[in-house]
Parts: C-alpha cells; sequence; structure tokens
C-alpha cells in the first residue's frame, strides 16, 4: 500500500504544479480517476470515478481569480476513495469535497507566506540576477510539489476514512474565514497599482471605472474599451493642441513632424 | 537625458528573433510558478521575459531598471499571457518609456481577464470535458485522452500565435506612434486608472451581510444599508484604505496579515 500510496502522492505533485504552471490539465479529476486506477489496479473505476467528480467540478473554474474548492485533491482523493473502499463514485464525492476545501484554505496561507520572498526577487531583480529570479520560481513549483504530494499521500496510506475524522475537525468558521479574505486580498494588489500610477488630474477616471463597473455593471472589457476612447481622444487632441501652439510636451528633438505640418 | 526616457543606452535595435518569442512561450508555462499575495504573477512573468531583457538591454543599469519594473504586481489569464508579452517585448526593444510599458500591462490585465474565461472556462474546458466524460462513463480510456488532445491542441496554439501575433503588431503600432511617447504615456494612465476603477468593483469581494432583529422587521446590512448607499462600497473603501496604508509606508505583507486576521475574526464573530 506505501508504494502505491507513494505512485499517486507523486501524481499528485505533478498534478498539483499544473493546476498552475503548464496548465495542460492533466489535473483534471478525468485524467487523474485514469491515473489513480491504474496504479491502484482498477482502471475501469478509475475512469467512471473520474467521470463522475469531472461533473461536480466543471463549473467550478477560477473564474475571475476566485479559487473553487481544490480540483487536484478533490479528484484524486476522491478517485482513491471510491477505488479503495468499493464506494460509489457519488459517495466519493462526500468525500472529496472536505478535503478538497481545507486544501483550498491552505493554499491561501501558502500564497500569503509566499509573499516574503518577493522582496528577496527585487534584490534580484536591482542586481540583474536572473539565475535568482529563476531559482524562485523553481522553489515556488517545489513547495508545491511537496505540498500536494503530502496532502495526498497521508490519507491514501493511513486510509480515507480515517483521514476524513482529521479534515471535520477544523472550525467551519476557519475554513469560511479564509475564503473571506480569499476575496479581500486583490484590494491589496489594486491599492499596490493606485500606488504607482495615482496622480491628482486623473482620478476622476478612477472614478469613473468604478462607477461604469458598479452601476452599469458593464464587463471590465467594456470599461478598458470606454478608457481607451477616452485615451486616443485625449492623445489625438493634446497633440494637435501642442501642433498648433507649435510646442511640444516632450523636450525631444527627434519629433517627425512630416506627414502633419 | 530626458529624451531617452530614462534608458542609459536608448539605442533601438532589433535583436528579437523568433528562436526568442518562442523559448518565451515555453517559459509562459511557468507563469504562476511563484505566485503570491503579493505581487501575484509578478516574479513568474519576470522568469518568462528575462530572454528578451537580457538580449535588449545591454546595459547593467537599464537591465536592472526594466527588471524591477517586471516586477511589479502584475495579473493576467494564465492562458493570454504570451499576448501581453509580445507587445510588451516589442515595446522594451524600442526602449520605450517606463510608465508607458507599465500603463500597456496594466491596461490589458481586466479585458483578457474577461476573454480568458469567457473561451477557457466556460467554452473549451466544458466542451472537451464533456466529450472525454461520455466516454469515460462507458469505461473507455479513450476519454481522458480525447479530453488532453482537444484542451491542448487549442491552448498551446493560441500560445504560440498570440505571442508572434502581438509582438508583430506591437512593432508595427509602436512604428506609428514614434516620437509621441509623452501622449502616449498619458494615455496608458487614463486607460490604466478607468480599468484599475472598474477591477475594484468587479473583483474585490467584502461584504456584510449581518442581519439585526428589530421586533417584526429584520434588516441586512449589506443588502438595506450599505446597497442602499452605494453598491461596491466596501471593496473601494478597503482598498482605499490599503492604499492609505502604503502611503503610510507599511509593507504589503503587514496588509496581507490584517486581511488574513479580518476575513477570520470576521467570519468568527458572524458578521463576514
Amino acid at each position: 500500500m506505501l508504494l502505491k500510496a507513494f505512485l499517486v502522492a507523486m501524481y499528485a505533485g505533478l498534478a498539483g504544479i499544473d493546476l498552475f504552471d503548464g496548465l495542460s490539465h492533466i489535473h483534471r479529476p478525468l485524467v487523474s480517476g485514469l491515473i489513480v486506477g491504474l496504479i491502484l489496479g482498477d482502471m475501469k473505476m478509475g475512469l467512471i470515478a473520474g467521470a463522475t467528480l469531472e461533473l461536480v467540478w466543471m463549473g467550478a473554474v477560477p473564474v475571475g481569480g476566485a479559487q473553487p474548492p481544490n480540483v487536484v485533491v478533490g479528484g484524486i482523493i476522491g478517485s482513491a476513495f471510491a477505488i479503495m473502499a468499493k464506494q460509489d463514485p457519488t459517495v466519493a464525492v462526500g468525500i472529496a469535497i472536505p478535503f478538497a476545501v481545507a486544501v483550498q484554505a491552505c493554499i491561501t496561507l501558502l500564497f500569503t507566506f509566499f509573499s516574503p520572498v518577493m522582496h528577496k526577487a527585487d534584490k534580484y531583480a536591482e542586481s540583474c540576477d536572473t539565475k535568482g529570479i529563476e531559482r524562485i520560481n523553481y522553489l515556488g513549483m517545489g513547495i508545491l510539489f511537496v505540498f500536494y504530494f503530502t496532502v495526498v499521500f497521508l490519507p491514501i496510506s493511513i486510509g480515507a476514512e480515517a483521514a476524513q475524522g482529521i479534515v471535520s475537525l477544523l472550525p467551519p468558521w476557519l475554513i469560511k474565514g479564509f475564503g473571506v479574505a480569499g476575496g479581500m486580498m486583490p484590494a491589496i494588489g489594486f491599492a499596490l497599482l493606485l500606488n504607482i500610477m495615482f496622480k491628482k488630474e486623473y482620478i476622476i477616471f478612477f472614478v469613473l471605472g468604478f462607477i461604469l463597473a458598479t452601476y452599469l455593471n458593464l464587463p471590465v472589457i467594456a470599461i478598458a474599451a470606454i478608457g481607451f476612447i477616452i485615451a486616443i481622444y485625449d492623445y489625438q487632441k493634446s497633440k494637435s493642441v501642442d501642433k498648433i501652439k507649435g510646442l511640444s510636451l516632450t523636450s525631444s528633438t527627434e519629433e517627425d513632424y512630416s506627414d502633419g505640418i | 537625458m530626458e529624451y531617452n526616457n530614462g534608458y542609459i543606452d536608448s539605442s533601438q535595435e532589433k535583436v528579437i528573433t523568433k528562436k526568442d518569442l518562442n523559448h518565451m512561450v515555453w517559459r509562459s508555462f511557468l507563469l504562476q510558478a511563484s505566485f503570491n499575495y503579493e505581487r501575484m504573477q509578478a516574479c513568474g512573468w519576470l522568469y518568462s521575459m528575462i530572454p528578451a531583457l537580457k538580449k535588449i538591454h545591454k546595459n547593467k543599469e537599464d537591465l536592472s531598471r526594466s527588471m524591477k519594473l517586471h516586477m511589479e504586481f502584475f495579473n493576467v489569464h494564465p492562458f493570454l499571457v504570451t499576448f501581453v508579452q509580445g507587445i510588451v517585448t516589442a515595446m522594451e526593444e524600442n526602449k520605450e518609456s517606463q510608465e508607458a510599458i507599465r500603463g500597456i500591462k496594466i491596461a490589458l490585465m481586466g479585458p483578457l481577464g474577461g476573454i480568458g474565461d469567457a473561451l477557457f472556462w466556460f467554452t473549451l474546458l466544458p466542451i472537451a470535458a464533456s466529450i472525454g466524460v461520455s466516454l469515460s462513463l462507458e469505461g473507455s480510456i479513450a476519454g481522458p485522452i480525447i479530453f488532453l488532445l482537444i484542451f491542448n491542441s487549442v491552448h498551446i496554439f493560441l500560445r504560440f500565435f498570440l505571442m508572434h501575433y502581438s509582438y508583430k503588431m506591437g512593432v508595427e503600432a509602436i512604428e506609428k506612434l514614434q516620437g509621441d511617447t509623452e501622449y502616449v504615456t498619458k494615455g496608458s494612465l487614463i486607460l490604466g486608472l478607468t480599468v484599475v476603477g472598474g477591477l475594484i468593483a468587479s473583483f474585490v469581494r467584502l461584504s456584510i451581510p449581518y442581519v439585526i432583529e428589530m421586533g417584526s422587521t429584520t434588516v441586512n446590512i449589506q443588502t438595506d444599508v450599505i446597497d442602499k448607499i452605494m453598491p461596491n462600497m466596501l471593496p473601494l473603501l478597503y482598498t482605499l484604505l490599503m492604499f492609505y496604508l502604503l502611503k503610510k509606508k507599511k509593507t504589503p505583507i503587514t496588509l496581507i496579515m490584517l486581511t488574513l486576521a479580518i476575513g477570520i475574526i470576521g467570519s468568527l464573530i458572524g458578521i463576514l
């Protein structure tokens, strides 16, 4: 059993990386059902369990950056449980979902604690250390591999039912709290952008974008199109105004007026 | 110095070959290798830009400035990243100002997110998966195989196509805009700020669905009070609070910890 658990966990590590990097989708339950089935010696059951779990996760995709319950662990633990306990694949869904939710909460923590590493990356950028930047990215994938390996190896080697008892010990408010915080996190990224771009004279455009999304419920692509139109208008207008005045905003001497005046 | 767009070596040479672009496409698969809440994909994005940056910026100081620029917050739909890479590579090669490059990066983030979701999550994945599921349920090993083939033929084709297409497009657009850098920078600030305003309302999620009971009537704080004043008020205020704290020299790590604490405590006492 340990060897089989090891092989499934190796696959989980690779699939966990694929969820964020690679994106070849070998991490979907449809595929993990087959792989887990082959390792555990019941390919047919694996295929059917994988397909059943695939349907559950069909709508659960990271739309707009929100992360659904973890599809990698859900698919692998679900298929493994269906085969090991000789259960109906639909029961496997009930076992898989608490695992998947708990793992996604851990991923939130992982993304939080990887933030300080960015300051190391800033130093590498400062000193043109491209190798350093590469090492940080390989490290990130290494951590993902070890994480997924562990969360899949442990429950399969001790048996899925025993492991389920441990997961249910996590209080629901804690898991929900991770979800709430995950929804608020994008605010920090946008604040960082504002910190770089904010100019008082352009604040109206920021307000405009917010209003278009809030009251008109426009999708971001429409808002970008409107912003683009304003930017083009402003571009043409300020260019022609400056040409009439005979002066340029830039101190450049390389301005090309050959097509204009 | 001014007209050099801040570069020490501002010579505009065409150094990027098709091979470099392909090399960068392969690297783009690792976009989210170092994903985190502070900069999101920034470090992975820089990883995929390194081959171009090293060739373009022969001056050490220019390379360092450029690498720092690309360590700034970045988050784009992972399937469409090569589209941004192509344009940005063309801009870097032409030594455009950092403000203009940043503006384009930000302007593309949101719209590509919407397109990517529609194309991959709502169309390609469900179609490929339903075909796979129907075969798998009959116990056929073809299910997962056909699924992977359909999904990845579109996925990998698009990565390469978008890179070469947008690089070519970027080069042509830049030639037309030659010498207009100041105006382009101004325009990209307008575009960038409009998009960020929209992004906050669309993607930051924060609400207080707490219900107060007063005799026979109940008042839901979110839908009956806050939404009446202004929907998305909390996401806006929270982002502005984060912005204010950054101005006060608080580090992003502090902000992330604060956010995590608010989420957990809010959920524990039942107001969030």
